[in-house]
């Protein structure tokens, strides 16, 4: 990647972002990888785009996910799609699992750290590959894992409980989905910067599958609102 | 036809479409000593014989080690092949630096194929003068190339380059049809045996001049040794395809 700063050689640094991407939790499951995120996109505290699907399909066999600044988000998803486009002109039919993509992505992240101008994302990507399930995260740092489970922004605090919980690497695709929507649940309570609109998506052996978006379920009605809202003030 | 007049370099073509220079350039592959190359379903098999300059030299190493997954066996101007072997290294390396695996086989060669053609157009410029049979494996399976200073790629089942190379090819002809299903003894011996029909009569194979490599699905390219090479040229008086055939 070559920023026009790079070429002038005046440095822009990113200090710190403007439009965000919320939490993203992923999750192993038998026979594939599930990935969950909200559809918004932040401007600080302005919940400024509610419809935007932060889940990239990469190749065939792969998804990209991140939260943190959605301009970033944008540039990796061209790169990456570059990397997949650019092995036709080989003509051998081979292309790069999930993991060649987790790596070229630390790669990357850490080449534009050391340059003191990060790609501000936690990135995820998640594949399955050869029968095997790839899911890893990316940091801001460069730093590379590879995991079973993944959790980015607000997640990390709040869901991991949820999934320890609930959830083991052999579970099944409804099983995953049905904690992932929990921890959003949470998350909507809990994170300012959280909305109820999430969208999943999985990969498995058949490919991958990006769902249309949801809301997640919320419950107003408890009787403590309602009778808080009746009482009487104290002055009267 | 007056080849002199059109052959000075490889910028001007003879008037029956030929490149002469890069056509001199193959004579130069031709003049190196043989090599092959065999391949089953699971194993690649580099055999080649090497030439020893004066008693009081060395054997002239004809076989480079490139990654785990890859090797090459050269045949011609050994200086060229050094280049070569060295950018395919690099690249190897700058692969896995990047993806974390292994460089895919035949990117590589289309790579160096490349490289090569790029000198054929060049007023400026020489062909490489070596020819490289690219024994590697990748998850598309197992894979043998061969280079040509024009230019061009191909891969083969089975593969000979070098002097006296059709002798070998007429082996392969033969037995060719056996080595999918051989498995990675039978594959040596066919090696073997294909490299002893193309050796001088008073020539004889030994574990000196002669070089075995083999690259497998689980196994990292490895050179036989000196002991391993006896025991395999021994085996090659006993050694009957024929066999292989009955057991089918």
């Amino acid at each position: 990647m070559i920023f026009n700063s790079e070429i002038s050689g005046q440095y822009e640094h990113t200090t710190s972002p403007v439009v965000t991407g919320g939490s993203v939790i992923a999750l192993v499951y038998n026979g594939g990888v599930l990935v969950g995120t909200d559809t918004l996109c932040s401007y600080g505290s302005m919940a400024a785009f509610k419809n935007v699907q932060k889940i990239a399909q990469i190749s065939q066999n792969t998804i990209y996910v991140s939260s943190g600044e959605f301009s970033d988000f944008q540039q990796v998803v061209k790169e990456l799609a570059k990397i997949d486009r650019s092995a036709l002109q080989y003509d051998d039919g081979v292309h790069p699992s999930p993991k060649d993509y987790g790596n070229y992505l630390a790669r990357l992240s850490y080449k534009k750290r050391c340059k003191i101008n990060p790609l501000y994302l936690q990135n995820v990507i998640a594949g399955f590959h050869n029968n095997d399930r790839y899911l890893a995260l990316v940091d801001i740092y460069g730093t590379y894992l590879e995991s079973k489970f993944i959790t980015t922004g607000f997640a990390s605090y709040f869901c991991k409980a949820i999934i320890s919980n609930y959830w083991n690497e052999n579970c099944s695709l409804d099983q995953a989905k049905q904690v992932i929507r929990e921890c959003f649940k949470v998350l909507f309570c809990r994170d300012c910067r959280a909305h109820d609109v999430i969208q999943l998506a999985y990969v498995d052996a058949q490919g991958t599958h990006i769902e249309e978006p949801e809301r997640v379920e919320t419950k107003w009605d408890f009787n403590g609102f309602k009778q808080r809202a009746n009482e009487k003030l104290h002055t009267q | 036809m007056l080849k002199h007049l059109y052959d000075t370099d490889c910028v001007t073509w003879s008037p029956q479409g030929k490149l002469f220079q890069v056509e001199y350039a193959m004579e130069a592959v031709k003049q190196g000593s043989i090599c092959l190359g065999l391949k089953s379903n699971d194993h690649v098999v580099l055999c080649s014989l090497k030439r020893q300059p004066s008693e009081l030299a060395g054997y002239q190493e004809k076989q480079f080690k490139i990654d785990d997954h890859m090797a090459i066996a050269i045949a011609g101007l050994t200086a060229d092949a050094r280049v070569l072997c060295k950018y395919m290294r690099t690249e190897c390396l700058e692969y896995k630096y990047t993806y974390e695996s292994h460089h895919p086989v035949g990117r590589l060669v289309f790579k160096v194929a490349e490289k090569s053609q790029h000198k054929t157009q060049s007023g400026a410029k020489r062909p490489y003068g070596v020819g490289l049979l690219v024994a590697g494996i990748d998850p598309n399976g197992v894979h043998l190339f061969e280079t040509c200073p024009s230019g061009n790629y191909y891969e083969y089942k089975c593969q000979a380059i070098g002097s006296r190379s059709q002798a070998a090819r007429t082996y392969f002809e033969s037995w060719f049809h056996l080595f999918q299903k051989s498995n990675l003894e039978q594959l040596i011996l066919h090696g073997l045996s294909a490299i002893k029909k193309a050796i001088m009569e008073d020539e004889e194979l030994n574990e000196k001049n002669v070089e075995v490599g083999i690259l497998g699905k689980n196994q990292k390219f490895t050179h036989l040794n000196a002991q391993e090479l006896k025991n395999y040229i021994a085996q090659l008086e006993t050694f009957n395809p024929n066999s292989q055939i009955q057991q089918e």
